[in-house]
């Protein structure tokens, strides 16, 4: 008796919105993919193109700063790396969404993975916003300078590559939230 | 059915267990029936118990993170006319954000564990499922981005920058760098369950029945 009130109230045409709404919502997604595609890539490239040298040097110091001096500007770079590739390759299923709806179990699979990835991407782009952050304003407490006085146009760099990684964190949030949204309507 | 000469009414439960009628609604095929309705019940409701036992476990880890960090402190035991040497978590402001993001987590989890509850005993219910996973994505997003920030500052307190001339601090203040280093784990503990929790949610979302 529980279960009849639920089935056979349901029309047609209901039957028919909610399938446009979740093509809609599965348009969308591919759409937000492609711009966090864009802005993980933008960010890597940012990253991993910095290279600023000093006109002065001494015998001793080296002046001369590039990501891979800082390993976690290099886990930054590796991680938006592979969070680019993991989105382009997710666009085929994106893709398989927009064209079935009902599909059930690769939407989990789906949100398994974008949430790894998740996890991922806000792991490297916190680490580098951290390490950004005592660039800017050092630490009286453990002696470590703000190098950002000497190296200019390298922390230029560095932060604002840490832009396009926190928008794709968001895309990335809102991606989830759609598909589960969309696994919970019939 | 047997005609024994009585007159039969046809009753829309009887006809919706037949699985050959052709189906009135249009994409979803027949409706489920009774058996199929209580099995996909037994399963959410298994779901719902383990996501119950996850989501305990995931504050446990997120209040013993917030805890050893945030009683991190140390005092050398020799000083000069103007250096204290001391460290706690307060002198570097990601762990004082570490320490808030970790109580945050810690503080929603245990909210959200009389939702848990509520679909332990509701299997079919959508709202407290959709809520719970909704927030668990952010709180995922929160904890990872606090232990992330930690582990890059642990990582140059165990190390050091020679690009940078920054010095390792981990050589004279043992004690601080190890209780930070054992909250940064429990962090990283927090955000795997925590990504447990999200999968679970969407797997007990499905309408499978």
């Amino acid at each position: 008796m529980k279960g009849g009130g639920l089935e056979m109230g349901t029309t047609t045409s209901e039957v028919a919105k909610s399938g446009a709404a979740k093509r809609g919502a599965a348009v969308v997604d591919f759409f937000l993919r492609v711009i966090a595609i864009i802005a993980t890539l933008g960010s890597a490239i940012a990253m991993g193109t910095t290279n600023q040298t000093l006109p002065f040097f001494t015998q001793f110091i080296r002046f001369r700063a590039k990501y891979d001096d800082l390993p976690m500007f290099t886990f930054f770079v590796v991680a938006n790396s592979l969070v680019s590739a993991y989105l382009v390759l997710s666009l085929a299923l994106s893709i398989f969404h927009i064209m079935r709806s009902r599909a059930h179990a690769s939407r989990i699979v789906l949100i398994f993975f974008d949430t790894g990835m998740l996890a991922l991407l806000t792991a490297g782009a916190s680490a580098a916003a951290a390490i950004v952050y005592l660039a800017h304003k050092g630490n009286t407490r453990t002696n470590w300078f703000a190098i950002c006085q000497q190296f200019n146009s390298f922390c230029e760099r560095i932060s604002g590559s840490l832009i396009g990684s926190f928008g794709a964190i968001l895309i990335l949030v809102v991606l989830i939230l759609m598909s589960a949204v969309t696994l919970s309507r019939r | 059915m047997e005609k024994n000469g009585s007159t039969k009414i046809d009753i829309p439960e009887t006809s919706r267990e037949r699985k050959g009628k052709a189906p009135l609604l249009g994409g979803s095929g027949p409706g489920p029936g009774p058996a199929e309705y209580a099995k996909g019940a037994g399963y959410k409701k298994g779901i719902a118990i383990f996501d119950l036992i996850l989501r305990i476990s995931a504050a446990a880890a997120a209040l013993a993170a917030t805890a050893t960090m945030g009683t991190t402190e140390q005092t050398l035991p020799f000083f000069t006319q103007f250096f204290q040497f001391q460290a706690s978590y307060d002198d570097l402001p990601t762990f004082t954000f570490f320490v808030i993001a970790m109580a945050l987590v810690s503080g929603y989890l245990v909210l959200s564990i009389p939702f848990s509850i509520v679909c332990i005993a509701r299997p079919h219910a959508l709202a407290p499922r959709l809520l719970l996973i909704i927030f668990d994505t952010l709180a995922v997003t929160l904890a990872t981005s606090a232990a992330g920030a930690s582990t890059a500052i642990v990582y140059l307190a165990h190390e050091g920058n020679s690009g940078a001339n920054w010095l390792a601090v981990c050589q004279q203040f043992t004690d601080f760098c190890q209780k930070t280093s054992t909250a940064v784990v429990a962090g990283f503990s927090t955000v795997v369950l925590l990504i447990f929790l999200v999968v679970l949610s969407a797997c007990a979302l499905r309408k499978h029945y």
